[in-house]
């Protein structure tokens, strides 16, 4: 039998004042969108030879010469080989091996130059070197940040057409609170951005995008069950982001999971070093999404909507604890009788978290007004 | 119902199983890309003098072209002034020449004569015609060749060009566009290089500028072509096959301003009168010293800026041709390209390391699953499967038919996207539990529950979809790539939620194991019995 907060947790009963707390989470948000902006200013992005371009040798294979031996080569040059590009080039009998590493000064050039040709024992007129340029060019991200905007101002449209047009503002807001996060954890801690970054970062950006839509769905459910009750907008965010608490959890686990076996396993385990920036990346971006969904947009939508003229009579009101609990169950908002209760339950038991599962079943089952109409017999 | 869903259930099964056996048999199997296992590398050189921008231009173009192809991810690297494309999975390099497409410059030529290969040569001074049969018409060159041009126009055969309308073409104005008028007699003076006509005939920069003869594509025909009049520059970018009346038609846009449209409309002014320069009526379209199409000139003046090539193309003929327009308006001018194979720029370990690692992690999911959800797990179980056979089968389909290629990020946003398939089911369930534990028979809430979930599941599932549209269509490389396997999971997510989890799950909740007891760990709240007794 689990017991205490886990057990409420499984069951869906939890009553966690979401919204009360609102400011906990935008406090938190603003400063790693400070720090992002500072870092960003001062060292920028890492940006892999993807992007920057660099320079290139070609030198021909050899027994002793191969791709192994060319980043040992490097290492040895003080160049790091884990992001440096190196490939074999066959055509015919030929094979060549190609080395392409960012930027360097010329010295530099010359002398891994001569370090190549001396370890693959040939002339050094026989290996070439040029410099290459970006394979993800200036029109690449142009192009790329034009989708992006195309898809923002999509999304919002539909998002304001299937819901409302401020679930659309704030789940926009909460995407570009997410990249800024994640591009923020980049910058600080100086990793390198690749194509694949790229795509983890847009990946975590629909996931994010998706773990809201979700999220807005179940508010505006529950904002139609309440129609009829005198209830703050803050209620309906606390309800819903309460009944689908434990779905959230259970995505970001199901999502987190692989991710971290792709980059505590496979990427440090096995060492394979390419999968960690990309698993970095997502996993930064799942939390972020994760999190954004639930202290950011929710708070953010019910801040829009607070302002209403349906809601503002109730602004500030927030049933807590077993009157939550009653709107989770029933859908309707408590009496006065009720509230005079709930302050009376609630100073016998003043941290609602630690009630007993008992306790609440049983308030549970004396407000369930309307029990499920009862089966019929002799019908399918 | 009942029958309905377990017919549901049956077919989805079938495709999924039915798919991955047929491409198991066929031999079909996901391509890995550049990253992964490499590719190869066909390398361009420019020639000549030309302007950096114009270099620019070149390999924007070049880039849409082969992006294409496929939804492969090329790479495409400037190193110094070559341009190396890098194509993913292509092991054959002739393939991969074919892809990247030829590197010379489209020409434009009249036409003065057209012949087949079948040659005699004796060297007569004048030209005799014998008129044919209807259509077909045997014409003798004044180099002797005899020729026979039949009515069908055949690759790298003639076809006709005419304005692009937007009215419609009356079905008969098809017909007579494919009939060649055979001019009478051959007024243009002997070329006088014409050593022998075959295959083997070098095209050198003086040819340019005099008549020549050169041979067709197929090398059936040759023909002997006037002076160039216009290169493909005068087109832009856009050239396209389409169909049109029911048979295929290359359509293109002219360039404006005299480098374009003027050039062009003189040259088919001139075509379209039978003059001296164009007896024939008909405009080469040159490429590397071969005519790739010889269509009849239908209109004296282009005013619309678009033109319309049309012919007994096949589908393949027609892109190819629009291709090679599109090619031929390439500012730049290439040498013939080299192709070398290039290996994986991660090591295998990589790979290795990323399907042992995601396959751990897969199973520490559905671990935790079973955990969480107790036997209802297994219909998730039973959904990555479909799902993963699925996904299995048409990136293997694909592979083998559009050039798809993995790469380490296309796979490692597979293993992600495992979340937001597994998250379907969270909806759902989630939503069975509330309504289980607040009294409800899982039999009763099932469909319910079902018909609520499916409406976030596809609201989600929408913003995922446009967002993977808009980004395949306006983005190009590795974007483009994720924006393809975004699409394909989550249109599978919404397929297996219907099609698979609906009726698993409301089969299973009318059995009498499952209504038993604790259900997805939570019991039924003690009053919800006394309604249900």
């Amino acid at each position: 039998m689990m017991s205490g907060k886990i057990s409420r947790l499984y069951r869906g009963e939890t009553t966690v004042d979401f919204y009360g707390r609102r400011r906990i989470g935008f406090f938190l948000s603003l400063f790693v969108a400070v720090v992002t902006v500072v870092s960003l200013a001062s060292q920028g992005l890492n940006l892999g030879i993807d992007f920057k371009g660099g320079v290139a040798w070609e030198v021909p294979a050899s027994k002793t010469f191969d791709v192994e031996q060319a980043r040992n080569v490097l290492d040895a040059n003080g160049i790091s080989s884990k992001d440096a590009k190196v490939q074999v080039l066959t055509s015919g009998t030929d094979r060549r091996i190609r080395i392409q590493v960012g930027d360097q000064p010329t010295e530099k050039i010359d002398a891994l130059k001569v370090a190549f040709a001396k370890d693959a024992g040939v002339n050094t007129d026989l290996v070439s070197v040029a410099a290459v340029s970006s394979t993800w060019g200036r029109s690449i991200t142009e192009k790329a940040l034009r989708a992006l905007v195309v898809f923002f101002a999509l999304v919002s449209l539909y998002i304001a057409f299937r819901f409302e047009w401020k679930m659309a503002l704030a789940a926009i807001i909460a995407m570009v609170h997410d990249v800024l996060v994640s591009v923020g954890v980049y910058s600080l801690l100086g990793l390198e951005v690749t194509p694949a970054t790229v795509v983890a970062f847009l990946t975590i950006l629909g996931f994010s995008l998706y773990d809201t839509i979700v999220v807005f769905d179940k508010i505006q459910e529950n904002d139609h069950r309440f129609k009829t009750s005198r209830v703050s907008y803050g209620d309906v965010i606390n309800v819903s982001m309460n009944q689908v608490l434990m779905r959230s959890l259970n995505t970001s686990i199901a999502a987190i999971l692989p991710v971290l076996s792709l980059l505590v396993l496979g990427s440090w385990v096995m060492g394979a070093v390419a999968l960690q920036e990309f698993a970095v990346a997502l996993l930064v971006g799942l939390l972020t999404g994760a999190y954004s969904s639930i202290y950011i947009a929710s708070p953010l939508l019910g801040m829009f909507k607070e302002r209403e003229a349906k809601y503002s009579g109730m602004r500030g009101h927030l049933a807590l604890g077993p009157e939550m609990t009653r709107l989770i169950l029933t859908g309707a908002a408590a009496g006065r009788r009720a509230t005079a209760q709930r302050s009376e339950a609630t100073r016998i038991d003043e941290a609602v978290e630690q009630a007993s599962t008992d306790q609440d079943l049983e308030t549970a089952s004396t407000v369930l007004s309307h029990p499920p109409r009862p089966r019929k017999k002799g019908r399918r | 119902m009942r029958r309905r869903l377990l017919w549901s259930l049956i077919g989805v099964l079938v495709v999924a199983f039915g798919g991955f056996g047929a491409n198991l048999a066929a031999g079909n199997h996901p391509s890995l890309g550049l990253d992964l296992q490499g590719g190869a590398s066909v390398t361009l050189e420019p020639l000549g003098t030309f302007d950096p921008a114009a270099l620019d231009v070149a390999v924007d173009i070049i880039r849409k072209r082969v992006d294409s192809i496929g939804v492969a991810e090329p790479e495409i690297i400037r190193q110094g002034d070559t341009v190396i494309v890098n194509l993913p999975g292509v092991k054959d390099q002739k393939a991969a020449l074919e892809l990247v497409g030829s590197s010379g410059e489209v020409l434009l030529r009249p036409v003065k004569q057209m012949g087949t290969t079948a040659t005699t040569t004796t060297l007569p001074t004048g030209a005799t015609t014998t008129s044919g049969p209807v259509g077909a018409t045997t014409t003798t060159l004044p180099t002797g060749v005899t020729t026979t041009t039949s009515p069908a126009a055949t690759s790298g055969g003639p076809g006709s060009v005419r304005r692009a309308a937007n009215t419609t073409i009356p079905a008969t104005t098809i017909t007579t566009d494919t009939t060649i008028t055979t001019p009478a007699a051959v007024d243009a003076a002997p070329p006088t290089t014409v050593s022998g006509v075959t295959d083997s005939i070098t095209t050198t920069e003086d040819d340019r500028d005099r008549d020549v003869v050169l041979p067709g594509q197929e090398g059936e025909f040759v023909y002997l072509v006037g002076p160039t009049g216009a290169t493909g520059k005068v087109f832009n970018n856009n050239a396209k096959a389409e169909i049109s009346n029911g048979s295929w038609v290359v359509v293109v846009s002219l360039r404006d301003g005299a480098e374009g449209a003027d050039q062009w409309n003189a040259l088919a002014t001139a075509c379209f009168n039978g003059t001296d320069v164009c007896p024939s009526k008909q405009l080469a379209i040159v490429l590397d010293g071969k005519v790739i199409s010889a269509p009849t000139v239908q209109e004296p003046v282009f005013s619309g800026g678009n033109v319309q090539i049309t012919g007994s193309f096949t589908e393949k003929e027609a892109k190819q041709l629009a291709k090679y327009l599109q090619f031929g308006a390439v500012p730049v001018r290439f040498s013939a390209p080299t192709v070398q194979t290039v290996s994986a720029s991660l090591g295998k370990d990589s790979l290795k390391a990323a399907i042992v690692s995601g396959l751990i992690g897969i199973l520490l999911v559905l671990l935790f699953l079973l955990f969480y959800y107790r036997v209802m797990a297994l219909v998730v179980f039973g959904g990555l499967t479909v799902s993963g056979l699925l996904l299995w089968s048409i990136i293997s389909w694909l592979s083998k038919t559009n050039g798809l290629a993995l790469t380490l990020s296309g796979t490692a946003g597979i293993i992600v996207s495992i979340g937001v398939t597994v998250d379907s089911y969270v909806v759902f369930f989630e939503r069975l539990k509330d309504d289980v534990q607040s009294g409800r028979t899982l039999k009763n809430s099932a469909q319910r529950g079902f018909e609520s979930a499916w409406r976030t599941i596809l609201a989600a599932d929408t913003v995922s979809l446009i967002g993977a549209l808009v980004l395949w269509w306006l983005t190009v490389g590795s974007v483009r790539g994720f924006a393809f396997f975004l699409g394909l999971s989550t249109l599978t997510d919404i397929v297996v939620s219907y099609f698979y989890t609906r009726p698993t799950v409301l089969l299973l909740s009318r059995t009498r194991f499952l209504n038993s007891g604790r259900v997805l760990g939570v019991r039924r709240t003690p009053n919800a019995a006394i309604g249900d007794q």
